[in-house]
């Protein structure tokens, strides 16, 4: 077989302990004693000896709430080897954090350290559906995320005059800790934005920080739609 | 995706990848041509001061491993690692090379190419025929140099005299005796038997620095220079039975000792053109190899092979990493990037995860870290245009600019900054568009206000088309946004066969702009006297174009229930200069 056309997907040297291998997969040095919290079902390939433990005891009881009691969607993932991720094809970015604090959607996380400091917060304000709110995972530490984006993201400063900025909640994928966050609903009737319902909902941020968008309104979680 | 790069076109690095930690690959090739691909590294005067930055296969890495030779791999003939932050100072400029080794010009060099890759993905590629070239025996294909900040340039300028007209140009000095070390490689088939390295370091002396008087001032450690040829080089630490170097030769000089030096002609590429016919430069002996007679016990193989996975004397904090070649055979991942004793191609080794890599342990590292940094490329990119688009999916209206409303599909709004009201679109218009509840709705909301509005819709790639008095039809599908200064009207095309009865576009004309969607990367047709495209797939078409609607009906059933075997096409006609653009998506 002529590999010469494939041959240029190997996957790079490794260089840190999280890396994008194209933009729609995330690479993981894993390390024994260095484990790595990651979304449920989320593993498309792994090299070497990785063991993968759903919904540890530590994260069922961090996340208790996190969505209607079925427990989180998580796995803890421990072993030396590569570990490869990714979501259904939607963008990964990964982050070096250095003692910065994220807040992440839920459903826009992948994978985290496991050593980095993360609970559960759910975002006042806002009830998006019986359900279903909208709920966060804040990370903080040193360590490294990954988020999923479908599309790339872009990432906006608040904090730019008086304004607040304003973000259809199922575009959202992360905002830095310190933004104020306050529901809004656009009691217009005429003013139909966001999808579907007819009910108008964003999210306004102000203060000092940035958000990160997804140029998609798709939220669904399809890690979990897959079931 | 990879941008084509031509002889010539620059780009900032930082424009390309956001990573800095690269791999270059080269590929060439020609009938009966062997290549030796080289990186120079050049001060701020493009000289070769530090011949430790002269990274080729007998020296596969520099001294704080910046730049690294990983040897043939991935369909490359020869790829470095550059890991730019890591650079020295001193290093301005990062030169690729490929030379021919033997006889041969450069005309005779079959396609190939120069690649940047970074985290997996091609980022940069700059190809090249023999057909650019003609007598040339070397060529420099790209640079890597520092302005400011580190950019790419693809060169692509050929050298007459091969390797010395290279060197000569970077400041290198060439030796006179290159002759003499042929014989006596050509009779040992292995390399230089170390023994015969008495005198000095076969390339140690700095090239473009004034040459060391006899004895040359060992290269400052060129630490392992790494035994480019399996022979696994002897750990600093081991005792290799390595004849016994005269006093003065520094321990990682390669156990090429090609020939003494001159002194005062420093020897700086005789290795390569003697090395090469022997084994390719860069090339792993296969696993389980025997050194071949003739060759002096590799001090490498003091140790006892160690058991696979274990290296003794650089122990990885957790066992060793995943290294970034797949396993066992190892066919590239060139065992010199980190000389392990033992580690390379050991016999029947199984090498669960090849290599360990070259840092050991996980590094940390991999750009700076924190929060900014990684998300520095993601940044918005504000610009005083009305519309900018952020990314190929993502799209800013600053509505302060020019003041109009814009009219944008409901929906499409991911964020906004600033006082922007947003409205329905009146029903006449509505009325209008939905006609005879085709189930073709079109809602459109009218964004008000100063401020910045993000659009984006499912990640559909987006594309701002400006007009300037001319026209344009858009099927209403694939609008996304647009100035309400553009007049519109909507149309209706009616043929059997299309869902829903009837095509509906929207013609715009005026000044303005009309943000067009479409799923996955559009092609733009010359409308000819047989353009025909799918209903489904259109997306908009210069407004001077006739459509025509043509049904084929096929005799054979598609294979899949719920189709009729019957497909409309429309055909377009127009004058020379009109176009359609088509998606490769049939909604």
């Amino acid at each position: 077989m002529d590999q010469q056309m494939i041959s240029g997907f190997a996957p790079a040297p490794v260089a840190a302990r999280m890396e994008n291998h194209g933009a729609s997969m995330l690479k993981v040095a894993m390390q024994s004693g260095q484990d790595l919290f990651a979304r449920t079902g989320s593993m498309v390939a792994y090299e070497g000896f990785v063991q993968y433990e759903p919904n540890p005891p530590a994260v069922r009881q961090m996340a208790s709430q996190w969505l209607t009691g079925e427990g989180a969607p998580l796995m803890r993932c421990s072993g030396d080897g590569l570990l490869y991720l990714a979501d259904y094809g939607a963008n990964v970015v990964c982050i070096n954090l250095n003692g910065d604090a994220l807040s992440v959607n839920g459903t826009n996380l992948l994978a985290f350290d496991a050593h980095l400091q993360w609970g559960v917060e759910r975002v006042k304000g806002i009830a998006k559906f019986a359900g279903q709110g909208l709920f966060n995972v804040g990370v903080s530490g040193t360590g490294w995320v990954a988020l999923t984006s479908r599309g790339t993201p872009i990432v906006v400063d608040c904090g730019r005059g008086e304004d607040e900025t304003y973000v259809d909640p199922d575009a959202l994928v992360a905002w830095s800790s310190g933004l104020k966050v306050k529901g809004k609903r656009s009691f217009k009737a005429s003013s139909l934005i966001g999808r579907g319902s007819g009910e108008a909902y964003q999210l306004g941020f102000s203060g000092q920080g940035f958000v990160v968008v997804q140029p998609s309104e798709d939220s669904t979680d399809r890690l979990r739609a897959r079931g | 995706m990879a941008r084509e790069f031509q002889r010539g076109h620059k780009a900032r690095i930082s424009d390309l990848t956001a990573g800095r930690d690269l791999y270059v690959g080269v590929q060439i090739a020609g009938p009966g041509l062997t290549f030796d691909i080289s990186c120079f590294g050049l001060d701020a005067n493009e000289r070769l001061s530090d011949d430790r930055y002269f990274i080729f296969f007998n020296q596969p890495k520099s001294p704080e491993e910046a730049i690294q030779q990983l040897g043939p791999q991935a369909g490359d003939t020869d790829s470095f690692r550059v890991t730019l932050d890591s650079v020295p100072s001193a290093i301005q400029k990062l030169s690729f090379t490929a030379t021919i080794d033997g006889a041969g010009q450069m005309s005779q060099v079959g396609p190939g190419y120069l690649r940047i890759v970074a985290g997996g993905e091609e980022v940069a590629r700059y190809s090249f025929t023999g057909s650019e070239f003609s007598t040339e025996r070397a060529v420099m294909l790209g640079d890597f140099y520092l302005k400011d900040v580190w950019r790419f340039a693809a060169v692509g300028q050929g050298f007459d005299g091969g390797l010395d007209a290279l060197l000569k140009n970077f400041g290198g000095e060439v030796a006179e005796e290159e002759p003499a070390p042929a014989p006596a490689q050509g009779a040992t088939p292995g390399f230089a038997p170390p023994g015969q390295a008495a005198p000095a370091p076969g390339f140690a002396p700095p090239a473009g620095a004034p040459a060391p008087a006899a004895p040359p001032a060992p290269a400052p450690p060129a630490p392992q220079p790494a035994p480019a040829f399996g022979a696994p080089q002897g750990p600093p630490q081991g005792t290799p039975p390595q004849g016994t170097p005269p006093p003065g030769t520094p321990q990682g000089s390669p156990p090429q000792g090609v020939q003494p030096p001159a002194p005062g002609t420093p020897q700086m590429h005789g290795a390569p053109t003697i090395a090469a016919p022997i084994a390719p430069p860069g090339q792993v002996p296969p696993p389980g190899q025997v050194p071949p007679p003739g060759q002096v016990p590799p001090p490498g193989q003091v140790p006892p092979p160690p058991p696979p996975g274990q290296f003794p004397g650089r122990q990885p904090p957790f066992g060793q990493q995943p290294g970034q070649a797949p396993p066992a055979p190892a066919p590239y991942g060139q065992p010199p990037v980190q000389p392990y004793p033992g580690q390379p191609g050991q016999p029947g080794q199984p090498a669960p995860y090849g290599q360990p890599q070259p840092m050991g342990g996980v590094p940390q590292g991999g750009g700076a870290p924190g929060l900014q940094a990684a998300l520095a490329k993601y940044r918005e990119a504000p610009t005083g245009q009305r519309w900018t688009p952020q990314n190929p999916r993502l799209m800013r209206v600053d509505l302060g600019v020019g003041g109009q409303p814009v009219l944008a599909r409901q929906g499409t709004m991911v964020l906004y900054q600033g006082k922007v009201d947003f409205s329905y679109k009146g029903a006449g218009f509505r009325g209008r568009i939905v006609g005879n509840a085709t189930g073709q709705e079109m809602q459109l909301m009218r964004c008000t206000g100063q401020g910045q509005v993000f659009l984006a819709e499912n990640a559909a790639e987006l594309h701002p088309i400006e007009l300037q008095g001319d026209a344009i039809c858009v099927s209403a599908e694939n609008v996304l946004a647009f100035d309400e200064s553009l007049h519109h009207e909507v149309r209706r095309i009616e043929g059997h066969g299309i869902p829903g009865g009837a095509l509906f576009t929207m013609q715009f004309q005026g000044t303005g702009t009309v943000v067009v969607k479409t799923e996955g990367t559009p092609v733009v047709l010359p409308v000819t006297p047989t353009t025909f495209a799918d209903s489904n797939a259109i997306v908009a078409w210069s407004a001077g174009a006739q459509v025509i609607i043509s049904s084929q009906v096929r005799l054979r059933r598609s294979a899949y229930p719920g189709h009729s075997g019957e497909t409309v096409n429309l055909q377009f006609r127009g004058a020379p200069g009109n176009f359609i653009v088509v998606q490769p998506y049939e909604v």
